[in-house]
């Protein structure tokens, strides 16, 4: 080898030794910048992807019924949620998945985004109650978006489907407006009480969230476990209602329309409360079908209202009570007061009918055959004020304050309220007097309110405040709290004119409109209403009319007569006379509370031991006041 | 038996041996607790399989290899079209690199390399250096344009690149003039134009931008670099331990036992476990261009310059590539990746020299 050219060829060599040290070199120096100067930058970023806090949802209270049965239960369900440290940015990647799940890419973007902003790390739920189908799905689309997660968490069970509905309400995250109108009572994706009892306790019912500290891997599964904070379920509550008479109440009314409500007199617990068409609160857990959607939202039968305490209706000789009571406080008549009926009377010049021609009758006799021209003649010498400060004193104008959300106060009629309600025409008629003596005109009435005057009637003169409240269980001590209702308000009822109404009341049911459903060996007391929907159709050809312009069927009492334990108001829409469809569901009602029900003594109410409780834990139960 | 060693030079087989044995038990922990928990045993039976491959190697003249230097050439050539047809060509990913030898996947382009050199290393000895003409060298640059061109319709541009080690040689043995060095830039830079504008798949150019601003893109291919660079910093001084790196064990850190397997011995053995793998590695470039430079004919002084080059890129590129100063190019780190086809290939190119070394008898 030429000598020149390898002493040439050995310096070249020396110079890519020379490199090649420069480059070990360098590399050294990007290893020092990157794990010696930012290695604290760096730890802390490995540890943020790493080490998670997950909220673990706290159970709902379970709510059972007065004797213990469950109404509602929890389960476990899969949801697929994006955790709170996890929403994504991409836009196409959210646009990706909102088409995967058939979602509306917009307002999932709005929710990513709200989400992003609000304190805690509470997780945007996607898609919940996951079947297996939807479980394989999550998991294909969870492989291609590391952000998504599955998580286990409580959901409702509601027991009985539709049998409860609207007394139980359902659960559902918090609405927007609800968040802007309450700021800071709830948080974003919060799942809360949406209606019925379920939204009237929901602060009872909701439970404190649990966290979890973990260690999770680049898909968001958690490998390791830190630390724990247990979540605190809500706390079991207790109802006053009875299943048992519950689904009686359900059962009769089959596909009818209308509303029943039972009340105990000792306290105004609501044993059964009834809205028909029910409503299943399972249903609402769901992202509702198009199908559920025309059921629930797109139907004239409107079966989200709760008509027991939402529903306005004439409340017809049911409201005759009220007149008589007035009329006797006034002194306007006496109970030994008769008129004769001629089946027909003309008053300011308009003709007025009554069912029969009854001849003369007391006031007992007019009750008991539900004598319109009787009541005409009293609303002839009464004023409407008069009626209506009778009715205020006896609580039928208020709310009945019933927890349930959004009650609606019974309408009676005055002066006063003409001039609100009909700003064009705020005069007062002589002749409206006469329609509202029958319950006609402009009266309307809540059955729970209708139900509340009964109870007064039943206890003589107690103005109870209904409730489904009955007691709550405390999960740390397994010890029962018991809801004290708010004291009846005695509304000073004459005890002579008590037994006169009391009278007329029997007399229905034994001799009068309503003796076809006379129970052997119980006094069941009441009032049939018939309320017309609409003055505007020509009544003679009433049997063809089209269903939904018939009358209104009532039934307004309570049972025993002795010893009254319950009152009770039934209304059937479009069914006719009340003795005929209203009375019979009250007198099944009755048949099985008094003399069907299994012979266990009826729980005693709120204040008292709670003998179902006590029998199974032994325990005795504290007391607490209402809230 | 001691005989039969006596090729081996120890002053670069041990820090090979070392080198080995840290890739190894960084594969074991990169890959415990997956489906692929058992990749470190083959990996051990890749190495000793290597380790005789190079004991034969080693053994046999190297003037001999080279006379049969452009049969080798042309069996690799065979090889990669074999890649290339259907059939024969195991296509993963998009990609047709491999051929199915007896159950394994074989990567031909791995083993060109090495005799693509050799037989370039044999072209350029057999001419002294002032006679080589710039036709000779053109001739000599299309047996290497060759081949990357084959690559390239694999498509594997990381591979392909690095074949360009290669070219080191021509300035070696010509010397380098400014006026090259300017052509160069200004071909370098309208090839880079034209590929960017032409060649370049869409991926590829994603690549080039996310070198460029990895925050821009940390969930898309940006992530990858980030999370390196991340388990590279968390190893901090001291390392978190063996089988302790959370982005290792947690999977944060992807492709771990074989582009980024240097991220997780960085992350889990810290700056000291760097030091020491950085200072083997030059310990066995330096050793083979001693060897080189005590080479007696000209082929063989080429052809350990030529490895050295080969081996310097390959750590420069993927060792600065995990750390995030070069692009991700999807380039293994010798001794550390895991793979069959790169793992023979290595300890035959370590072979030539050790049998150089032998030959030339050097303290």
């Amino acid at each position: 080898m030429d000598l020149r050219h390898r002493s040439l060829l050995q310096k070249r060599i020396g110079f890519i030794q020379g490199a090649a040290w420069l480059m070990i070199l360098l590399l050294v120096c990007a290893y020092a910048w990157v794990q010696i100067i930012m290695r604290s930058e760096m730890q802390e970023l490995a540890l943020r992807q790493a080490l998670k806090m997950r909220t673990t949802p706290a159970p709902r209270g379970i709510i059972y019924d007065r004797n213990g049965d469950k109404l509602v239960d929890n389960r476990r369900a899969l949801h697929l949620v994006i955790q709170h440290e996890d929403l994504p940015t991409d836009a196409a990647e959210v646009e990706a998945v909102a088409a995967a799940l058939q979602l509306d890419p917009e307002s999932l973007k709005r929710k990513i985004q709200v989400g992003r902003q609000a304190p805690g790390n509470r997780l945007l739920v996607l898609q919940d109650n996951l079947d297996e189908a939807g479980v394989a799905k999550a998991e294909m689309l969870r492989a291609r978006y590391p952000f998504l997660s599955i998580e286990v968490a409580p959901r409702r069970v509601y027991m009985g489907d539709d049998l409860a509905g609207h007394a139980l309400g359902y659960v559902g995250e918090v609405p927007p407006e609800l968040l802007a109108k309450e700021p800071g009572k709830f948080e974003i994706g919060e799942i809360i009480g949406r209606s019925g009892f379920e939204a009237a306790r929901n602060d009872r019912l909701k439970g404190i969230d649990g966290q979890r500290q973990i260690l999770v891997d680049h898909l968001g599964r958690e490998m390791a476990l830190f630390g724990i904070q247990e979540p605190k379920p809500g706390r079991s509550v207790y109802l006053t209602m009875d299943a048992g008479l519950q689904q009686i109440l359900r059962q009769s009314f089959g596909p009818e329309q209308g509303a029943g409500v039972v009340i105990d007199l000792r306290d105004g617990g609501i044993l059964a409360l009834y809205s028909s068409p029910s409503m299943d609160p399972n249903i609402f857990l769901n992202r509702l079908s198009q199908e559920d959607v025309d059921k629930y939202y797109r139907n004239p039968s409107r079966p989200l209202l709760n008509r027991v305490s939402q529903g306005i209706y004439a409340p017809g000789s049911t409201y005759k009570l009220l007149v008589a009571l007035a009329a006797l406080e006034k002194g306007i008549i006496t109970p030994a007061t008769a008129f004769t009926c001629g089946g027909r009377k003309t008053y300011y010049n308009r003709e007025f009918r009554c069912d029969a021609v009854h001849g003369t009758l007391s006031l007992v006799q007019a009750i008991a055959q539900s004598c319109d021209i009787y009541f005409y003649e009293l609303g002839m010498r009464m004023d409407v004020d008069e009626i209506h400060a009778t009715a205020m004193k006896y609580g039928l104008t208020e709310l009945t304050g019933i927890d349930l959300p959004h009650e609606i106060a019974s309408r009676i009629p005055s002066r006063e309220w003409k001039k609100k309600a009909k700003p064009k025409d705020p005069k007062w008629y002589a002749g409206e007097t006469i329609s509202v003596a029958i319950g006609q005109g402009a009266n309307g009435v809540t059955p729970l309110g209708l139900a509340r005057f009964y109870a007064m009637l039943a206890t003589k003169g107690k103005v109870l405040t209904p409730h489904l409240f009955y007691g709550t269980r405390n999960e740390e001590n397994g010890q029962l709290e018991l809801f004290q209702p708010l004291p009846a308000r005695d509304a000073g009822l004459d005890p002579k004119i008590w037994s006169v109404l009391d009278e007329g009341l029997y007399q229905v049911v034994q001799n009068g409109t309503a003796r076809a459903s006379k129970i052997p060996g119980l006094d069941m007391v009441g009032k049939t209403g018939t309320s017309q929907v609409t003055t505007f159709v020509d009544r003679s050809h009433y049997s063809t009319l089209a269903k939904h312009l018939r009358d209104n069927a009532l039934f307004a009492g309570y049972a025993p007569r002795d010893n009254p334990q319950i009152a009770f108001a039934v209304v059937v829409e479009n069914a006719g006379f009340g003795a005929s469809s209203a009375a019979p569901i009250a007198k099944k009602l009755c048949e099985y509370w008094f003399l069907e029900r299994p012979r266990k003594p009826l729980p005693p109410p709120g204040g008292k031991l709670f003998d179902a409780f006590h029998l199974q834990t032994g325990k005795t139960p504290v007391e607490v006041t209402p809230p | 038996m001691r005989e039969r060693f006596r090729a081996l030079d120890p002053y670069l087989l041990v820090p090979i041996l070392v080198l080995m044995f840290m890739g190894t038990l960084t594969i074991f922990s990169a890959s415990r607790g997956t489906v692929q928990s058992s990749i470190w045993l083959k990996q051990s039976l890749w190495n000793l399989i290597g380790f005789a491959l190079m004991l034969f190697v080693s053994r046999v003249r190297p003037s001999r290899i080279f006379n049969w230097s452009a049969g080798f050439y042309i069996l690799g050539l065979l090889l990669l079209l074999a890649v290339l047809v259907p059939g024969i060509g195991k296509t993963i990913g998009g990609s047709r690199r491999w051929i199915l030898i007896a159950g394994q996947t074989f990567q031909p382009s791995e083993l060109m390399k090495w005799l693509a050199l050799l037989f370039v290393a044999h072209r350029l000895g057999t001419k002294p250096p002032d006679y080589l003409r710039a036709a000779d060298l053109l001739g000599i640059t299309m047996l290497v344009v060759f081949p990357m061109l084959l690559v390239l319709k694999q498509p594997d541009l990381g591979m392909t690149l690095s074949f360009l080690p290669i070219f080191m040689l021509i300035p070696v043995i010509k010397g380098l003039r400014a006026r090259w060095v300017a052509l160069g830039l200004v071909a370098v830079s309208i090839f880079g134009v034209f590929a960017w504008q032409k060649v370049l798949k869409p991926y590829q150019k994603q690549r080039v931008l996310t070198f460029l601003n990895p925050n821009a893109d940390l969930q898309g291919k940006g992530y990858q670099i980030n999370q390196s660079r991340i388990a590279i910093g968390a190893g901090g001084f001291f390392g978190q331990g063996f089988t302790a790196g959370s982005q290792t064990q947690l999977n944060f850190l992807p492709v771990k036992t074989t582009d980024f397997v240097f991220s997780v011995w960085a992350e889990e053995r810290g700056f000291l476990g760097v030091l020491m793998a950085l200072g083997l590695f030059g310990m066995v470039l330096n050793r083979i261009l001693e060897i080189g430079r005590a080479a007696k004919t000209h082929a063989e002084t080429y052809f350990c310059i030529g490895a050295a080059c080969l081996f310097g890129l390959h750590i420069f590129v993927n060792v600065g590539m995990v750390v995030g100063i070069l692009p991700n190019k999807g380039i293994v780190l010798p001794f550390f990746s895991a793979g069959g086809s790169s793992t023979l290939s290595y300890f035959l190119g370590l072979g030539v020299i050790m049998g150089v070394h032998y030959r030339t008898k050097m303290k």
